[in-house]
């Protein structure tokens, strides 16, 4: 909301916008559209999750053993980072009340470090998923040699999974990486997982993995790529509008440092607000659902 | 303004700075706040849209002339369809009542200055040009051949048309509306007058306020799995492809999840047309008011429940099926509940036949057998016989264009004399709306016939024992398509010529009919107090009785 | 205003911390509750526990962070509303999916 108004004859306040009586009207409309917003905003990442619940329970395994490639550890860390920084925005919200300019323009600053670091991470992971051949176009993964050395973007961290931590091993050359078109790839890890869990699988799994009696990898790649590709749309939706929300910030940033919010106006704090707090929300249920799914079919 | 406790037609004497005068340059009007002048400039653009969706249908029908596909070859044909369906339905009729009237009207009804958000109201006639202009652009460039209805994989694999351009116009657009939802539902709660309770509010907003709420809960969906056939279609990997994996059938719940409801945008405003026009024209308080409020809300609620009647063939499963069927028979009954109050309202009413109310009667019967026809396609079993034959496309016109459509123009015609301060001339008027009427019906009621006979739809030829009907149904269009464009000669001949309408010139109660035709740009210059119940004719409305009496005698048919 | 000028009083500096104490436990519980095999319980166990602290998780931001536990009933009214809305696009598309039988449509 712009902080000044239209001269005319109800003007009272500044930020009090022509068409109000007050500023209790004011603030009451735009906090109800601002939740009407989250609620657009809840139904076009439901579409989503629409999406995600019908193949998840249409292929368990397939998103199981996909799921086990994510990297736990920065997908917990990236959680983290979200909840210090709605931490951060909360008291932003908190020291604009109480026209606190500096401490505002702290809360900003670190709201958005911590917004930065999550992309940081992400862009770190989806590095990862490029090198190890898991983006689900063919073409557009790292193209490998024979021979040539792949490279790990990651470290082999404690939370490592299981799935490539047992490739970037020293014994992992056994199995060398080779990719010669960056083609969308699945490990025989992954084949594994259908062979443990062969007697659970589900009607559309039977149909779906396999070729009469025998497992078809190229079939179940498909599923895999599904997950991956339900992995990308989503994180990629979220990042998206962590973009948006960094934008936002900067936007908050300069208002704050300029003065302008006080115990009386500080709606866009508030608004803006609700808006990093709904992103962080929507991650809060993508962790469990993207990246732990399988991590207990790991044995 | 009037006398504060009489309401007549007042013919003003000098002209006053009104909404239309205050600012004449081109940047007063594109970066107008003004409630008013977006609903103008949306009329508009809308007609535009209105326009070219025309041209493509008179197309279409030309073609069903003769049995052959000889104007058109099948390619041609299939975009011809799919062009018409995605500027009708996208761009014409989700934005046209809701837009145009409820923009105008939805805040000088409940006694406001704006809407609660006017900026964003701004932003929501841009997002509608950007998304139109980029749909136009592609049309141009060569359209697509999809159908309306974007089905997988057709539209992922095989189409090469320009299905990701056409696809992001119509992302773009969904956000504006989503954007005019949001901005009517804060505006009802917060913005309503001193004495405005939610009880006296006319059922014009009521509807807007449904419809709203589909715009918001509905919408996304359709933004995000336009988005996922997208990126689909981008990466030729995905989700609705079955040649990978993929599920088509998911698509069809996420599309149908959206546009069932969308259905339901399409015609709740014109219901609440309908319910402005019957209870003023018959002047008689509205029967049963509290039920035509809730059932606005009850469709706009339980329309989200039975999607899935649009998918009985396509392998949804037979007990998913039986429960759409079911919910579909229950849906219609909050659309009968208006329909009988509508009735009993008219009922020892006196009746006034100016040009709007013929509308409002012709949408009565038109909608009549629109929602009827639905419940034949909501059988199951029926619909096996029926489903993608013209028995659809006749029930779907008989809501869309014999409901929404003719609601839109009764709007127009009513209230054109608050929007302009200019009166169109009657007798023209009374004309269109009869060949409206007639035309719609030789056009489409053939159809009903056709698709029981079996005519499938969406292609361009026929066997030639159906060719009678469909010569009856290509003279109806042209009927139709001059009755459609006589309005436009005359109202644009009455802003130049037509006689000033004054403030009140039905001789109506409605918080609209008690500020100057056209309105100041704050819409009132006194904030107004509300003392009087809804529809109320008699004294306690503040009218004028004698004027109204004699205003009376003139038009009514007893 | 007035409204909003009393929710002053309710958040203050350590109940913040407190929020943010329970978000971070909840963060390690999906973590560690996601390794232990649940699966002899019922089928997918796991993810109805990920998804009871997902949710307990959202409250907190919702009722605190977002201050909905301070406002009026219609905001409360959207929140529970959306949430509705897409219980019923779950649970009428699922209806079709877990009934389709055998045979060729139930892929
Ligand atoms: C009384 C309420 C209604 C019922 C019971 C009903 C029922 C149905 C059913 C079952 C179908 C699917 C037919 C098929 O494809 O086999 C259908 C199609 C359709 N209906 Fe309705 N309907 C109703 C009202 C409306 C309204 C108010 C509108 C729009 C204003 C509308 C617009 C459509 C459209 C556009 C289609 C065709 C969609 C397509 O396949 O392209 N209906 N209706
Ligand atoms: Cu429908």
């Amino acid at each position: 909301m712009a902080s000044h108004a239209d001269t005319h004859e109800h003007y009272h306040q500044p930020g009090l916008q022509h068409q109000f009586e007050d500023m209790k009207q004011q603030e009451e409309s735009v906090s109800i559209g601002m939740w009407l917003f989250l609620v657009q905003e809840i139904m076009f990442f439901g579409g989503l999750f629409t999406v995600y619940l019908v193949f998840r329970s249409k292929f368990p395994i397939a998103f199981a053993a996909g799921s086990n490639h994510l990297d736990a550890f920065w997908g917990g860390l990236n959680t983290l980072v979200l909840i210090v920084s709605s931490l951060t925005m909360a008291l932003t919200v908190y020291y604009a009340q109480r026209g606190n300019r500096n401490m505002q323009v702290i809360m900003i600053v670190l709201t958005m470090l911590f917004g930065a670091t999550f992309l940081g991470v992400k862009a770190i992971e989806y590095t990862d998923k490029y090198n190890h051949g898991t983006i689900p176009v063919d073409g557009w993964n790292k193209k490998t040699k024979k021979g040539e050395k792949p490279e790990h973007a990651s470290i082999v961290l404690p939370f490592e999974t299981k799935v490539s931590a047992a490739e970037a091993k020293p014994g992992a050359e056994e199995h060398p990486y080779v990719n010669e078109r960056g083609v969308f790839q699945i490990t025989e890890h992954d084949l594994e997982l259908v062979a443990q869990e062969k007697d659970t699988l589900t009607e559309s799994e039977r149909i779906g993995y396999y070729s009469g009696d025998v497992l078809d990898p190229a079939k179940f790649r498909d599923k895999i790529r599904i997950f991956f590709w339900i992995y990308f749309v989503m994180t990629g939706l979220h990042a998206l509008h962590m973009i948006i929300g960094l934008g936002l910030m900067a936007w908050l940033l300069w208002k704050a440092w300029t003065n302008t919010f006080s115990a009386d106006y500080y709606m866009p704090v508030e608004m803006s607000g609700l808006y990093w707090h709904f992103v962080d929300i929507v991650w809060i249920f993508l962790f469990p659902l993207l990246y732990l799914l399988g991590r207990h079919f790991l044995h | 303004m009037q006398n504060a406790d009489v309401i007549g037609a007042d013919f003003p004497k000098e002209p006053k700075v009104n909404y239309l005068t205050n600012g004449t340059t081109l940047k007063s009007w594109l970066l107008t706040k003004d409630h008013k002048r977006i609903a103008i400039m949306y009329l508009i653009s809308v007609s535009v849209f209105f326009f070219m969706g025309g041209l493509y249908a008179s197309a279409i029908r030309l073609e069903l002339l003769t049995p052959e596909s000889d104007l058109m070859q099948s390619g041609t044909y299939n975009k011809a369809f799919t062009q018409h369906g995605i500027l009708m339905i996208f761009f014409f009729l989700i934005p046209s009542i809701p837009a145009i009237l409820g923009n105008f009207l939805l805040p000088i009804m409940i006694g406001a200055k704006d809407l609660a958000l006017p900026r964003v109201n701004l932003l929501s006639l841009y997002l509608y040009w950007i998304g139109g202009a980029l749909t136009l652009f592609s049309l141009m460039q060569g359209g697509v051949d999809t159908g309306w209805t974007f089905y997988t994989p057709y539209s992922t694999t095989f189409s090469n048309t320009f299905v990701m351009a056409v696809g992001l116009g119509i992302f773009i657009n969904g956000f504006s509306s989503i954007l005019t939802g949001l901005n009517f539902i804060v505006t009802v709660h917060t913005m309503r007058a001193p004495g405005m309770t939610w009880f006296r509010l006319p059922l014009f907003v009521w509807a807007q306020y449904a419809t709203s709420l589909v715009m918001i809960l509905g919408t996304p969906v359709i933004a995000i799995t336009i988005l996922l056939l997208a990126i689909e279609r981008v990466a030729r990997v995905g989700i609705f492809d079955p040649s990978i994996g993929g599920d088509p059938i998911l698509f069809q719940h996420l599309f149908w999840f959206y546009s069932h409801p969308a259905v339901y945008i399409m015609i709740l405003p014109g219901m609440g047309v309908i319910s402005e026009l019957i209870s003023n024209f018959s002047r008689k308080k509205i029967f049963g008011y509290e039920f035509i409020a809730f059932s606005s809300i009850a469709i706009a609620v339980f329309g989200f429940l039975v999607w899935g009647h649009h998918m009985f063939v396509s392998g949804q499963s037979i007990y998913a099926g039986l429960v759409f069927s079911f919910l579909t028979m229950v849906v219609a009954v909050p659309s009968a509940i208006k329909m009988f109050n509508w009735t009993a309202t008219l009922y020892k009413g006196s009746i006034l036949w100016d040009t709007p109310m013929l509308y409002a009667i012709g949408f009565m019967g038109l909608f009549l057998i629109g929602g009827l026809t639905g419940l034949f396609l909501g059988s199951m079993g029926l619909v096996v016989h029926l489903t993608d034959t013209y028995f659809v496309v006749a029930h779907f016109h008989y809501v869309m264009v014999g409901g929404q459509v003719i609601a839109y123009l009764g709007g127009i015609h009513y209230w054109w004399p608050k929007m302009t301060g200019k009166m169109y001339s009657e007798f023209w008027g009374k004309i269109s709306a009869m060949l409206v009427f007639i035309g719609f019906n030789l056009t489409f009621f053939p159809q009903f016939i056709l698709g029981y006979q079996g005519m499938p739809r969406r292609y361009a030829s026929y066997p030639e024992e159906l060719q009678v009907l469909n010569i009856f149904s290509t003279a109806g269009a042209s009927v139709l398509g001059v009755g459609l464009l006589m309005p436009v000669v005359y109202l644009m001949h009455s802003l130049f010529y037509g006689k000033d309408a004054g403030d009140n010139p039905w001789m109506l109660p409605g918080l609209e009919w008690r500020t100057s035709s056209p309105p100041p740009t704050e819409n009132f210059e006194t904030t107004p107090i509300v003392t009087w119940e809804a529809y109320e004719f008699g004294e306690e409305s503040g009218l004028d009785l004698e004027e109204a009496k004699r205003r009376e005698a003139i038009t009514t048919v007893r | 205003m007035s409204d909003n000028h009393d929710e002053h009083q309710h958040m203050n500096i350590p109940k913040y911390l407190g929020i943010f104490g329970i978000l971070v436990v909840g963060t390690i519980a999906t973590y560690f509750a996601a390794t232990i095999d649940m699966d002899w319980i019922f089928p997918g166990a796991n993810t109805l526990v990920a998804l009871i602290i997902a949710f307990t998780k959202m409250s907190f931001v919702m009722l605190f962070f977002m201050h909905v536990y301070w406002s009026s009933k219609l905001i409360w009214l959207s929140a529970i509303a959306s949430f509705f809305w897409l219980a019923i696009m779950f649970a009428f598309t699922m209806q079709d999916y877990v009934t389709r039988g055998t045979g060729i449509f139930s892929v």
